[in-house]
């Protein structure tokens, strides 16, 4: 057609004949464009907020470890093998890759505490005092006491740790671990302080000492560790950055395994994952509901349009140039519930965003994956859920007008003429 | 100028209905030529309608053939005869019809919309055709606000923009008073004496029937009788 802006005059001025029928159904398509946005931004500001605290608390978002460590975490398969590696070197290197706001040498072991009466199991984390801070909030989570010093024999313990041990910070416990060269290495230390992340593994079984002392109790050279915690901006970016950071510490001439969270916390991934799916579930939950509302409508409309539709038939229009009327009427009742939809989501969005709704009068904190959730509902920004939302509501408008449509184009018009 | 624009053999029409299929046309034959002005008279429920609908394929005819120009329309597609209309005829009807939503010079231009005829073009045509037929000033008004007469007019216009080859007119002054149908009627013969629109119109008013140069009266579905009226020089045509 030579100018096909008048169909779509045609189409805006049928869509505003019955302004109560199209004000009711535009605000449904509006509001379930504002449920589907919201929705999607309470659930991605769940999952954000559950991946930076599962990776936050003690793991990090990346880490870098001999590629021999994992799965057995053998207490000899330092970075560098026996010779280890030039531990400022790895950290310089690691720096420079984008995204990286932080990084931290670790090494693990196993063995016992013992207060004495009581003797429990426990995993031993040593950290470098003053990065670690940097990339996990295992010392941050101290709530009595204070973090381990470097170099001093201090241990900080998890709180369910303390209770079953009987001990609190200033107390003095013994610490057993078999070393790499095949010794029991054992000490006297004294609990620091003690922490509480809130996930059950870490506040029974943790405990944290410094790098340098726990390093001379395994008889590690300090050049020997197991891992580099790291952290990013931006969690989701982890693989992206993991795979450049692979290409950058190749030039040191040390083979590495460089894994991001996604790998490591491969449970939290898949939940994750879950979660996106449900996304896209809700949407089109919502907008199903939608949809037989906006096509029955649409189809009230048509069918008090019969007459009409017979005289453009009789005057020679097809019935393709029917079909057309109904259907850029749809797209644009699309397009104008897509723009209320957008003013009434917008400010609602951007005010959750800044005051989350705070629900820890109603529940505690949700524990799920590995990870805590703060009993906060809060919205993530991003462009996925109201460009999905769109794309929705405008598929919608544009599905709920093709059976009208149809019908349109089968309205006899010699017997709609007659008013039959 | 005798060319044929229309031509009918043996057209039937039948209803299936309970418990006795209606036989709403039976074995009309017509030929009317070009720059004739036909009236079909006839009794409500005669036929006239159907018959206007037959060579409008507008509906189908349950036997026998009709010819607009030189194509049999009988065997055409829904499309094709979409087409047909929109290059060829004309239609005006008994209770205006007009797009609601269009002002009167949309409706009037909406062949040519349908054609693809450019804005520019169209509204010049539109503009001369109310200047005619006494419409002129009224081009943004929509039908609502437009008098009974003046929007049978602006139907009228709307039938004659595209020059097609017939135009069929259903009982086009029975929603109109006399003053008002016989001042469309005018129109219709002015058009017809000017332009050369060729009109076949139904009606079962006799004022309306004097003004006719030819006359068809249909009965129970059969033409009764069909006779050439001597008057302004019109064409007639006798059988
Ligand atoms: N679609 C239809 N179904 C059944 N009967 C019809 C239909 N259309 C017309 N008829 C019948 O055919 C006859 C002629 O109708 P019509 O052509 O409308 O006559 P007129 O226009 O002269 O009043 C009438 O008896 C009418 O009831
Ligand atoms: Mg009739």
């Amino acid at each position: 057609m030579t100018d096909s802006s008048i169909w779509w005059r045609i189409a805006w001025r049928n869509l505003w004949r019955n302004r109560r029928r199209t004000a009711i159904t535009a605000s449904a398509l509006a509001f379930g464009f504002f449920v589907s946005v919201f929705m999607i931004g309470v659930a991605d500001g769940i999952v954000d907020s559950m991946v930076e605290d599962g990776t936050r608390i003690v793991t990090g978002q990346i880490q870098v470890h001999d590629p021999g460590y994992r799965p057995e975490r053998s207490l000899h398969s330092t970075l560098g093998g026996r010779d280890g590696v030039d531990v400022s070197a790895f950290l310089d290197r690691i720096g420079e890759v984008g995204g990286v706001t932080g990084a931290a040498p670790r090494v693990y072991g196993g063995g016992l505490l013992s207060s004495g009466e009581e003797t429990v199991a426990a995993g031993f984390m040593g950290v470098d005092p003053l990065l670690e801070p940097g990339v996990s909030g295992i010392l941050a989570a101290v709530t009595e006491g204070r973090a381990p010093r470097p170099g001093a024999r201090e241990v900080a313990i998890g709180s369910e740790m303390a209770r079953k041990l009987g001990v609190g910070a200033g107390a003095e416990l013994v610490l057993v671990v078999p070393a790499a060269d095949g010794s029991m290495g054992n000490d006297l230390y004294t609990v620091s302080g003690v922490f509480r992340t809130g996930l059950p593994g870490l506040d029974a079984f943790q405990a944290v000492v410094p790098i340098d002392v726990f390093q001379d109790l395994l008889a590690l050279e300090p050049n020997r560790i197991h891992e580099i915690g790291i952290d990013l901006r931006s969690a989701s970016a982890a693989r992206d950055v993991a795979t450049e950071m692979e290409v950058v510490l190749s030039s040191l001439g040390v083979e590495v395994a460089v894994e991001p969270w996604t790998v490591f916390r491969r449970e939290l991934y898949e939940y994750v994952s879950m979660a996106s799916a449900a996304n896209s579930i809700i949407v089109f939950i919502v907008f199903a509901m939608a949809i037989f509302g906006v096509a029955n409508t649409m189809l009230m409309a048509t069918y008090e349009r019969r007459r009409e539709f017979a005289v453009v038939r009789a005057l020679g229009g097809t019935p393709g140039s029917v079909a057309r009327t109904v259907v850029f009427e749809g797209i644009v009742l699309g397009v104008v519930s897509l723009i209320a939809g957008a003013l009434i989501t917008a400010p609602v969005m951007m005010w959750v965003h800044a005051h989350p709704i705070d629900l820890s009068g109603f529940t505690d904190e949700i524990r799920a994956a590995g990870s805590v959730m703060r009993p906060l509902i809060q919205v993530a920004y991003s462009v996925k859920g109201p460009l999905i939302s769109s794309v929705a509501l405008l598929l919608t408008s544009l599905f709920a007008a093709l059976y009208p449509a149809f019908r349109a184009v089968r309205v006899p018009p010699a017997d709609a003429l007659a008013g039959r | 100028m005798n060319r044929t624009v229309v031509r009918t053999e043996d057209l039937w029409k039948v209803y299936p209905q309970e418990p006795k299929p209606v036989e709403a046309v039976r074995g009309v034959s017509l030929e009317i030529q070009a720059g004739e002005f036909v009236a079909m008279a006839g009794p409500s429920g005669s036929g006239k309608t159907t018959v206007l609908n037959l060579l409008g394929g507008l509906t189908r005819p349950t036997r026998g053939r009709i010819w607009i120009g030189e194509d049999e329309i009988t065997a055409l597609s829904d499309r094709e005869l979409a087409r047909l209309r929109l290059e060829s005829i004309g239609f005006v009807f008994q209770a205006f019809n007009l797009l609601p939503v269009l002002t009167a010079l949309e409706n009037a231009e909406f062949t040519l919309l349908l054609r693809g005829v450019p804005a520019e073009e169209r509204h010049r045509r539109v503009r001369e055709l109310f200047a005619l037929i006494g419409l002129d000033g009224l081009e943004d008004r929509k039908p609502g606000k437009l008098s009974g007469g003046q929007q049978q007019r602006v139907a009228v216009a709307r039938a004659v923009i595209g020059e097609p080859a017939l135009v069929l007119a259903d009982e086009p002054t029975a929603n109109l008073d006399t003053a008002t149908g016989a001042a469309l009627l005018e129109v219709m013969e002015r058009l017809n004496h000017e332009n050369g629109v060729t009109f076949l119109f139904s009606t079962h008013d006799p004022r309306v029937m004097e003004r006719a140069h030819r006359l068809i009266h249909l009965v129970d579905g059969s033409v009764e009788s069909d006779v050439a009226q001597g008057v302004r020089g019109g064409v007639g045509h006798d059988r």
